[in-house]
């Protein structure tokens, strides 16, 4: 293998000067016919000789242990097999990138909900029964399950000059407080697994986002040497966060498999996707702003509270935007994490910006509002020359452009509060800004003749990769990308990044672009040309006055690795996607409705590799959007913390009827040199951030009400135009 | 689910027969049903489909009433009964289309859900419950969420509502099922005027008595504007909306289906 590229300075924009035209273009997806036909196996879809179903039994209990297990309650039911306990089960999917077992708890209970063992049967069915009807009997301590109760711990601030002294001068303040509701992931595909043993050595078919790091949390948790361990994933269902990490299903589906010496399949119902999969944590946010009464902002806080289970090293970063979009003189971001017995918290589609910023632009829009100001007007009069914590420089930077070309591609200078009938119609804006990240992938390029393939064990979650890692190659390699073959989700092959922070393209593609350019070199060589000079086009390679086809050049096989790493840039330069989101929205003021009634999102996210995955991971973000600032509410118990929202009909997305037929995005042309060598930045999180912001800001310029606790359900709505009198 | 026995017997007699037996119960659409078994929320040892009854199945209209038989779906009545076009557009807007190929006014009327539709309709309309064994008028037939005057064993085989001059239904749903949150159901006809609510209130169905009242003398949506909403101290309050906020959807619903039946 070739040495790691690290990314330590800008690179050539060689996607720039290929010939090939496909990097770029909406080009269909080369695996869209299989999914929509039904074709593309998903985990569960792959029939398995002799498998055995599995069916995990959750605790009834908040905290306690495991007192029996009455294995006879359910021995007599016909096809029941087993019951699987042991001390490798885990109790909740890993952190994403842990790279490591997550908590293995043995017979303690933490949450309501927690596995604690699992029944395999013959069919899913007999085991899900046996699951439901195996007596366990628990003895329980005393936990708290709401933050309010938890314990609190307080972090150190994260701060630039003196806020409070710049707060206390400011010549006009706002300060307020908001909530938001946990928020689950919701993937269509729930979590599932298949596990096989040959001799010492676990085959897992299982639906995961980052194989890499997978494997390395299954070896561990399983006690085995990473060598031992395969994972396949090609087709996952979406992921959003909820897959990052090695799932209770897989690896209890791995023990049983072990134990039974057959395969095992483990498919989680939705209940149990809403109990034990990893939360987007609720929070409860405090905004304060200072300002000049010309619209300087002189004074930035955004503290926040979150929650997390015990032995959960992961906090929802709420403040991550607020800490660079803006400039003051006194900066200052804290964060409290409380100790609660829930289902634990982790990373949820943007973790931070998707929540965080609901709260920090609406508070900036009221700020405006109370300035008498131009909601945009402050936004563009407030953006910092510099990293406002740190002063490094911002990449790339074209927040100002999306501001302002949005704002007249909306006609926001026209907004007027309108009436019709029982509606009231009105326009909101919002920044978006999501931090840009390069994560260490490896990625192999094959070329023979005019045909090549791409091997790398990153995954497609729905988004595009198999698109994109196609368009990467073909165009270095001038192929048509019929032409290119992509594997991916093998934990066999070279070890990217996998599908989290909007930064699988940028990483796993950058992985893939080294290989293709290293392959370039060795075509250069054997056309006799400098790879300067070489031109690959349609499968026909030109330079030093020769033109030859692939298919005569390379007779035996080319082969190239890559590893890309982050580098010095990521230290002397400050990388984000930046947009701005705008949205109509009409309330009807006797039912306190809220209909979309159109949104824009204007972004500029580094180089477009694919116009139409792209644009698909936008809208699907600006989707979510509604559906945190609208409908998206996960609900516990207050007494024991048991999910009580646990499907889709008491946890609603937002669906075709609450999104507007007019949604529309435009990229801003952009190359991000500092960010990696194919210039690109994260896209599918980008899409969220503040878009949710724009809806609720709408709201309040059609109502001229605030809503402070999200979502902006319709009983909120009333009770806030009904406050207002 | 728990295993059962399973009976289709194809008369009202037989199926009565086959209902005395112990922890017995009537299938008719299974679109409440199934899923109250799949949860374990019910494990009756004996299944008694209704679905083969000819006898339960059918919409006719006949001076001034309009009968429908306890085992016609929501998609059959939405379809025939355009005598009654305020009940065939209500049971044109239950649930998804599968529902309403499956579910049957006589389940809904039976399990008396305080958050469906139909119940509505018969307290709104002032219909009869017909039975195997008598006539229950509508407005002693709801008695609280889920619970109705029907004996152990008692088969609803018909409903028949008076077709009254003006009506109509406004529901406002539950954006993911589809259920009423709140439906108001309003009717003028020979019987006066009624106002009944659905998806409101802790004791399910219910008359809103001053609204009656006050449309009474004039029938319009200005009538309603002067009451007071009703209190939501009585009402649902779930993960779907406020008591007070149902309370308020009250008044806003009455007064826009009096807008609607005025047309
Ligand atoms: C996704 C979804 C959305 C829905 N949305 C709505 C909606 O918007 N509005 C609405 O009103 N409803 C809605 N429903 C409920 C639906 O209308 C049901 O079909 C109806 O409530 C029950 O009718 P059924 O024929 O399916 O009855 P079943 O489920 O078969 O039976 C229901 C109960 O009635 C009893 N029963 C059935 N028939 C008789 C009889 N003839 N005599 C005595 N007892 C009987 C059964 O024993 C059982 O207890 C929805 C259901 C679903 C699944």
């Amino acid at each position: 293998m070739k040495d790691t590229f690290t990314m330590d300075c800008p690179q050539p924009r060689l996607l720039d000067e290929t010939h090939q035209g496909v990097i770029g273009t909406g080009m269909d997806r080369p695996d869209g016919p299989q999914k929509v036909s039904g074709t593309a196996p998903y985990t569960a879809d792959n029939p398995t000789e002799g498998v055995a179903h599995g069916a995990l039994v959750r605790a009834t209990v908040t905290r306690g242990r495991v007192a029996g297990i009455d294995r006879a309650s359910i021995a007599n039911l016909p096809g029941v097999i087993d019951v699987i306990t042991d001390p490798r089960m885990t109790r909740n999917p890993a952190q994403g990138m842990a790279g490591e077992a997550p908590v293995q708890p043995g017979d303690a209970v933490h949450y309501h909900g927690q596995p604690i063992a699992l029944v395999v049967a013959e069919t899913f069915e007999a085991a899900r029964d046996a699951a439901q009807r195996l007596k366990v009997t628990y003895t329980t301590e005393n936990a708290a399950v709401t933050p309010e109760n938890g314990e609190h711990e307080v972090g150190e601030p994260d701060a630039a000059g003196d806020f409070q002294r710049a707060f206390d001068s400011a010549e006009v303040q706002l300060d307020r407080e908001y909530t938001t509701p946990s928020q689950v992931s919701a993937a269509m595909e729930p979590h599932a697994a298949i596990a096989e043993w040959k001799g010492n050595e676990v085959t897992l078919r299982a639906a995961q986002q980052m194989v890499r790091f997978n494997k390395a949390e299954l070896a561990d948790t399983l006690g085995i040497d990473e060598s031992q361990v395969r994972i396949l994933s090609p087709f996952v269902g979406g992921g959003f966060g909820s897959k990052l990490g090695l799932g209770p299903e897989a690896a209890a589906a791995c023990i049983a498999s072990q134990k039974l010496g057959r395969p095992v399949r483990v498919v989680m119902p939705r209940q149990t996707v809403f109990d034990c999969v990893l939360r987007r944590s609720e929070t409860k946010q405090r905004v304060r702003l200072g300002a000049t009464k010309d619209g300087r902002l002189t004074a930035i806080s955004h503290d926040d509270q979150v929650s997390n289970l015990d032995g959960e090293g992961f906090a929802e970063p709420t403040s991550q935007a607020s800490q660079f979009l803006y400039g003051a003189d006194g900066l200052s971001f804290t964060q409290t994490v409380a100790r609660i017995a829930a289902t634990p918290a982790g990373s949820v589609r943007a973790p931070g910006e998707a929540v965080g910023m609901l709260a920090f632009e609406s508070a900036v829009d009221e700020l405006a509002q109370e300035l008498g100001m131009d909601p945009l007007e402050l936004r563009l009069k407030n953006i910092p020359a510099t990293h406002p914590l740190d002063g490094r420089p911002y990449s790339v930077r074209r927040l100002a452009d999306c501001l302002t070309g949005g704002a007249e591609r909306f006609g926001w200078k026209d907004r007027a509060v309108k009436r019709e009938g029982d509606w009231l119609v009105g326009m909101g804006m919002a920044s978006a800004a999501r931090s840009n990240m390069l994560v260490k992938s490896a990625a192999r390029v094959r070329l023979t003749g005019d045909r090549a393939v791409v091997e790398t064990d990153m995954t497609d979650i729905g988004t595009g990769t198999y698109a994109i890692l196609a368009q990467i190659t073909a165009e270095m390699l001038g192929l048509p990308p019929a032409q290119v073959e992509v594997r991916l989700g093998d934990s066999d092959l070279p070890g990217a990044s996998g599908s989290g922070g909007s930064f699988g393209a940028n990483s796993a593609g950058s992985a893939t672009f080294l290989a293709a350019k290293d392959l370039r070199g060795q075509i250069a060589e054997r056309l006799g040309c400098a790879v300067d000079d070489l031109t690959l086009q349609d499968g026909r390679a030109r330079g030093a006055n020769r033109e030859v086809a692939l298919s005569e050049l390379v007779e035996a096989e080319l082969t190239a690795e890559a590893t890309i790493e982050a580098g010095e840039t990521a230290e002397t330069h400050f990388s984000s996607g930046f947009g701005a989101h705008f949205a109509e929205v009409a309330v009807n003021e006797w039912t306190g409705e809220v209909r979309v009634r159109r949104m824009l999102g204007v972004m500029a996210m580094g180089r477009i590799l694919n116009e139409k995955t792209a644009r698909s991971q936008a809208i699907g973000g600006m989707v979510w959007g509604i559906g945190g600032a609208l409908t998206e509410e996960m609900v516990n118990d207050s007494r024991d913390g048991h999910v009580v929202t646990r499907d889709l009909a008491n946890y609603h997305v937002a669906a075709h009827a609450d999104v507007p037929r007019d949604m529309q995005v435009v990229f801003l042309e952009e190359r991000d040199d500092w960010a990696n060598p194919i210039q690109t930045k994260g896209i599918g999180e980008l899409g969220i951030s503040g878009a949710g912001a724009a809806v609720l800001n709408a709201i309040a310029h059609a109502t001229g009400v605030r809503i402070y606790d999200f979502p902006a359900t319709p009983d909120k709505v009333i009770a806030a135009l009904e406050a207002k009198g | 689910m728990y295993s059962f026995d399973f009976a289709r017997p194809t008369s009202v007699a037989d199926a009565v027969a086959a209902l005395g037996q112990e922890d017995a119960q009537a299938l008719s659409g299974g679109q409440t049903l199934i899923p109250t078994l799949k949860q374990r929320l019910a494990s009756p040892s004996v299944l008694v489909s209704l679905s083969a009854i000819a006898d339960l199945k059918g919409v006719s209209a006949e001076g001034g009433t309009l009968s429908i038989g306890a085992g016609t779906t929501h998609a059959t009545v939405a379809a025939e009964a355009g005598a009654y076009p305020a009940l065939a557009e209500l049971a044109g807007q239950i649930g998804d289309p599968a529902v309403r190929n499956r579910g049957t006014i006589g389940g809904s009327i039976a399990n008396n859900d305080p958050s469906a539709c139909y119940p509505a309709a018969a307290l709104g309309s002032g219909a009869t419950i017909v039975t195997n064994s008598r006539e229950i008028a509508a407005d002693d037939y709801f008695q609280g969420m889920f619970t109705t005057a029907l004996e152990e064993g008692e088969i609803i085989t018909a409903v028949r509502f008076p077709i009254p001059e003006k009506a109509a239904y406004i529901k406002f749903q539950q954006p993911a099922s589809r259920f009423a949150l709140v439906g108001v159901y309003v009717s003028k006809g020979a019987g006066g005027v009624r106002v009944a609510v659905t998806g409101a209130s802790n004791d399910g169905v219910f008359r809103w008595s001053e609204a009656e009242a006050a449309l009474a003398g004039d029938f319009s949506a200005g009538a309603v504007e002067g009451l007071a909403a009703p209190s939501g101290a009585d009402m649902i309050s779930d993960l779907h909306g406020s008591g007070d906020y149902r309370a308020h959807l009250v008044k806003v619903l009455t007064k826009r289906a009096v807008a609607k039946a005025n047309g």
